[in-house]
């Protein structure tokens, strides 16, 4: 019944359309850089006269319709000059347009005259996008710009932890973001404990982050989606970039295969902290002599302009992150490798300037090893998910008040879950068949954007979604103690799970005026992969489940509004928004749960599933353009959890709960040759479970030996007081960065990036452990509570190159 | 013996500790943590041939200062505690009435393939209840010493074991060395379960435990952990309950991950109703080890 609403409701809205019988035309094209050849995405095109038009998508094309007549076409996009065309239409019309660079100079910025809002005038809200010279200018953590740590200064984003690439989207935990780069899901985006994010910035040419109002193209995830869009090469002109920082150096190369036609970018990083760790820096009798690690990635990409109605991507990504060590003294040997590879093939192609299409075919893949031998010990652990992923997306532009998405997605996933192995000289230890699991996602949506008059605009759209665990799967059947009774074989093929949901996804906006506009949105989104921490921190050895017949999938409904305003003729703009999430089918570990339970057996067995809300505001100030410009943000938030199995069924605060959470985010160009970049960021205390009390155990123990009063106090053991309920101090720390530009001549550009990260050195919180001791003078036992704190003050310096 | 679990922290910590070689730092913190009700804690065991023994305390606020006095003060005394084997039913005798902690037995010993109730009610009102069974001992085929050539005369314990068929067994570690230590010590990942070994055989090795807090020499010098030549070991080798096996792993997984980020809080898997702590029944093999 609620489905039949939808669809009588999304037919309503695309009514208008068939009724319609006057004389239009659709203008239509791609918009460049003139430059570069790189396409925009993002750029406002729209007509003087009626102020009516659209924004140009993530391929850079725009398209839409109007009554015949006589018109200005204006193009504008932040910091590119903007053009207009006299536009006569009595015809379809296709206008590609280059857009020229400004030079980013002080004083030489120039204020776009009428910018087109779309911040106000959007029907999208919750939505950010990140601008890549910005953040350049920005304090690099050792030295490595990163768009993760970016994102986390954004209001309703917090920061997994101290110098952590992980991020939380409006009370939702790391495995409800949906990170894609160039339409390729990438499952674990963070190098060594999530210190460095996968994404080489170089290599970035755009970045959109959707809190909420998901668009009905996207979903499987509850909190959030970042699409990142790989730059395409240069059409005209052979260029390079790459720097040399303080853990890693980078190289970007970019051309043209055949000009204007065709273009290749490939982009490498790699730290060298190991090179140091191997003669002749490093005595071979040192300790730390033999143990290394490293991490590199590779994104490349190449662009096809087959004809002009069809265009070809190619992009790839891969990474990896290698740890080895080993000690002489107890000839312990360890390696670890893991990291993300992903590769997509995108078809673009234009029937009729009125409908887009992008097929893409997409191939992901994760994988974790860990090796371990000690003399004739030898320990295997592998993991990983892989996914084979099609997708047809649509781009219907039937008229000016109609901007129509649909398409289908389907997903082969491949599972490997904690396979272990181990043996002790010629025993293999029995630790079960090595587990696969399988499954079937797919996916179709509608979306319909409907502008209803010159106040209003309406998108509404639903997301049908199907998701089929399938054999070969061997359940193991577990009695309360969780002692394995009985296997359960499917055969390959078989269905062990289908689940199909319906997500509707509404949202507004009702301009107010021509700088303040409201905005609403209710979205549902269903998950249907998740990932089960056992720690405190995310590891590279968190693995992806799906759902199951014990797991149901994660469901999230998202109600938020909000009020946008711009001031100063768009120069500034500002914003309120307000959001109530609510989550089902949340999933935790056991109480207590130990890595080794999940071996020789199903991981979700030692799963416990609840329930959790979130809600919060946000505010938003932004100066969007000009000699200084930046942002500050504040979030209030509350986040809570509640599990039957957990804290006693009673409501615990969730880990990603934080109260406060402010950003400021400050670049300043003073000069020509300086430009100065300042992040602040303050957030409420991490929340943690803390003993409550405690009990001295001994062991069993020789009565004589007790008497004697040799074994002291015995061992101190815990009991645990209610979940979360400690709060760690709170987090604030100051980073400052100074870029100084050098240009030599017109071939050759390069800048110095010097940055201090914690500037004031503070030393927050990065976990808190409890030190034990006997004081020697009373004979006392004491207890200390210590807390450690990851980076005190690191300046780095970084050395950049363009040619 | 199988120490997944170790392995992992010790690895993730290495990994962390080797990319941090910046100062990170620690100070010392006051964290306000509110007064807990006090709770019956209880350690009991009961092994072939011997009398069952319980210590009885009460679990404390977490800060509240400890000396001798105030151990004494958590003692339990002049509790009524029984435990049946089905057919008799023993009250346990307070050693020493005056201090009250350790309950003994004094008509039932324990037998292999017996069930025991333990029965607990406190001069306070409170009462605690567990049941345990002793499970058959199970020998290891041989015992050695191997010293790391890297290290001279330093080495670990190693044994043999061959599990018996069925599966459902579990194994507890503890040694001794004979004029050095005054007790068996248990060291961090002493318990086993047979799921990943069962009816197989194979060799093991354990590092050398210590007492908590030791301030022997070779507790606190480059000997920490390690036999040396020269060493007598006793080996204590237990067959105990799986409730035995699931308190002393979340037990040893406390001390190991105390506050470690890449642990969670692991709260003890007690086996008793109304308390906190382990009432386990045990049956052991003996064999000793000179190292040279």
């Amino acid at each position: 019944m609620r489905h039949f609403a939808l669809f009588t409701f999304l037919i309503i809205l695309t009514f208008p359309l068939l009724v319609n019988g006057q004389s239009k035309y659709s203008v239509s094209g791609y918009v460049k850089d003139a430059t570069t050849g790189e396409t925009l995405i993002g750029a406002n095109v729209y007509l003087k006269e009626t102020l009516k038009g659209t924004s140009t998508n993530s391929y850079g094309y725009y398209s839409f319709t109007v009554p015949e007549g006589d018109y200005t076409l204006v193009i504008t996009f932040l910091g590119y000059k903007s053009i207009e065309l006299p536009l006569s239409l009595d015809a379809n019309v296709k206008k590609n347009i280059d857009l020229q660079s400004m030079s980013y100079t002080a004083g030489e910025v120039e204020i776009t005259g009428e910018k087109k809002d779309e911040n106000i005038s959007s029907v999208q809200m919750s939505k950010n996008e990140i601008d890549m010279d910005l953040v350049e200018t920005l304090p690099a953590f050792m030295g490595e710009v990163d768009i993760l740590k970016t994102i986390q200064l954004l209001p309703g984003v917090q920061s997994a932890g101290e110098g952590n690439s992980g991020y939380y989207v409006r009370g939702g935990g790391p495995d409800q973001n949906l990170v894609l780069l160039d339409e390729a899901v990438v499952y674990n985006a963070s190098h060594l404990f999530g210190f460095f994010s996968v994404f080489n910035a170089d290599a970035i040419n755009n970045v959109e982050l959707y809190k909420g109002g998901m668009p009905a193209q996207y979903g499987g995830r509850l909190a959030s989606v970042l699409d990142i869009s790989m730059k395409d090469g240069n059409k005209k002109s052979f260029h390079g970039e790459g720097g040399l920082g303080f853990i890693a150096s980078r190289l970007t190369l970019e051309g043209p295969i055949k000009k204007d036609t065709s273009s290749f970018i490939i982009s490498a990083r790699r730290t060298f902290v190991d090179l140091f760790l191997q003669k002749p820096f490093i005595d071979e009798s040192s300790e730390i002599y033999g143990n290394s690690y490293y991490f590199y990635d590779v994104n490349a990409k190449l662009d096809y302009i087959l004809s002009e109605k069809d265009r070809l991507y190619l992009s790839g990504y891969i990474g990896r992150d290698v740890f080895s060590f080993s000690s002489r003294e107890t000839g312990f040997k360890v390696r670890i490798p893991w990291g993300n590879a992903t590769a997509s093939a995108r078809w673009n192609h234009i029937f009729a300037n009125k409908l887009f299409l992008n097929t893409t075919v997409v191939f992901s893949d994760y994988k974790f090893s860990f090796e371990a031998e000690q003399q004739q010990f030898n320990f295997k652990l592998f993991s990983g998910i892989r996914d084979w992923n099609f997708k047809s997306d649509f781009t219907w532009f039937p008229s000016v008040l109609h901007n129509i998405k649909f398409g289908g997605n389907y997903t082969w996933h491949t599972f490997t879950p904690s396979n272990v192995s181990a043996r002790s000289g010629e025993t293999d230890f029995d630790l079960g068949k090595i587990i696969k699991l399988y499954a079937h996602e797919a996916a179709i949506y509608i979306n319909d954007e409907w502008t209803v008059s010159d106040k209003v605009v309406l998108s509404g759209g639903i997301r049908a979604t199907y998701f089929n665990q399938v054999g070969p799967f061997t359940r193991y059947a577990q009695n309360e103690e969780g002692i394995t009774t009985d296997t359960i074989e499917y055969d390959n093929g078989t269905s062990v799970k289908a689940y199909f949901n319906a997500e509707p996804r509404f949202s507004g906006v009702w301009k107010l005026n021509t700088v303040s506009s409201l905005k609403g949105s209710l979205t549902q989104n269903y998950q249907y992969v998740h990932l089960a921490s056992l720690s405190s921190v995310s590891l590279p050895t968190d693995v992806w489940v799906p759902s199951s017949s014990r797991v149901k999938p994660q469901l999230g409904t998202q109600v938020a509004m909000g009020y946008f305003r711009n001031l100063n003729e768009n120069k500034y703009e500002a914003s309120i928004e307000m959001y109530y999430k609510d989550m089902k089918n949340q999933i935790e570990y056991k109480e207590g749960a130990q890595p080794d339970e999940d071996v020789k057996n199903n991981q979700d067995n030692n799963f416990v599933f609840g329930k959790g809300w979130s809600y919060g505001a946000e505010f938003f100030f932004k100066k969007r353009y000009g000699q200084l410009n930046g942002w500050v943000g504040y979030t209030l938030s509350y986040t809570d959890r509640k599990f039957p199995d957990i804290n006693d069924g009673e409501t615990f605060p969730a880990k990603y709960d934080r109260r406060h959470d402010v950003s400021l985010v400050l670049s300043y160009k003073l000069s020509k040759k300086w430009t100065f970049g300042m992040v602040w960021v303050y957030a409420t205390g991490n929340s943690l479970t803390l003993p409550q009390s405690r009990l001295f155990l001994n062991g069993p123990v020789d009565l004589a030996a007790l008497a004697n009063d040799q074994s002291g106090y015995g061992q101190i053991y815990y009991e645990y007081g209610k979940r979360n309920s400690y709060r760690q101090q709170s987090y604030h720390r100051l980073d400052i960065s100074a870029t100084l530009h050098v240009q030599k001549n017109k071939k050759w550009e390069s800048s110095w990036n010097f940055s201090i990260f914690n500037v004031y050195s503070r030393l927050n919180p990065y976990f808190i452990y409890f030190d034990d001791y006997i004081d020697e003078e009373t004979g006392e036992f004491k207890l200390q509570a210590k807390q450690v704190s990851l980076f005190p003050i690191i300046p780095s310096v970084t050395y950049n190159f363009k040619f | 013996m199988f120490k997944l679990k170790s392995i992992k922290y010790i690895v993730m910590s290495t990994l962390l500790s080797t990319i941090i070689f910046f100062a990170s730092c620690e100070k010392d913190i006051t964290v306000d943590i509110p007064e807990s009700d006090p709770k019956i804690a209880i350690e009991g065991y009961i092994s072939p041939g011997q009398p069952a023994y319980v210590f009885l305390s009460r679990t404390t606020s977490f800060f509240a200062p400890t000396d001798s006095l105030s151990l004494i003060a958590s003692a339990i005394k002049g509790a009524t505690v029984t435990i049946s084997d089905g057919i008799i039913t023993d009250t346990l005798v307070e050693v020493l009435p005056s201090i009250g902690y350790l309950y003994v037995s004094t008509q039932v010993l324990g037998q292999v393939g017996s069930s025991y109730v333990l029965n607990i009610s406190t001069q306070e009102g409170e009462f605690a209840s567990a049941i345990t069974t002793i499970r058959p001992p199970v020998a290891l085929d041989s015992v050695w010493f191997y010293a790391q050539p890297e290290l001279d005369s330093l080495g670990w314990a190693w044994g043999r074991l061959s599990d018996p068929a069925a599966p459902g067994d579990h194994y507890r570690w503890f040694a001794k060395r004979l004029g050095k230590d005054d007790d068996f010590i248990a060291p961090l990942g002493s318990v086993s379960e047979d799921k990943f070994f069962n009816g197989l055989t194979f060799d093991f090795a354990y590092n050398r435990g210590q007492k908590p807090n030791s301030n022997e020499e070779d507790d606190n010098n480059e000997e920490s952990g390690w036999f040396k030549q020269g060493d007598t070991i006793v080996v204590k080798f237990t067959s105990i309950t799986r409730e035995s096996f699931l308190f002393w792993r979340s037990a040893e997984s406390q001390t190991a991950s105390n506050g470690n980020p890449f642990g969670t809080p692991a709260p003890l898997k007690s086996n008793i109703t109304g308390g906190i702590g382990i009432w386990e029944g045990f049956s052991f093999t003996i064999d000793t080890i000179y190292a040279n």
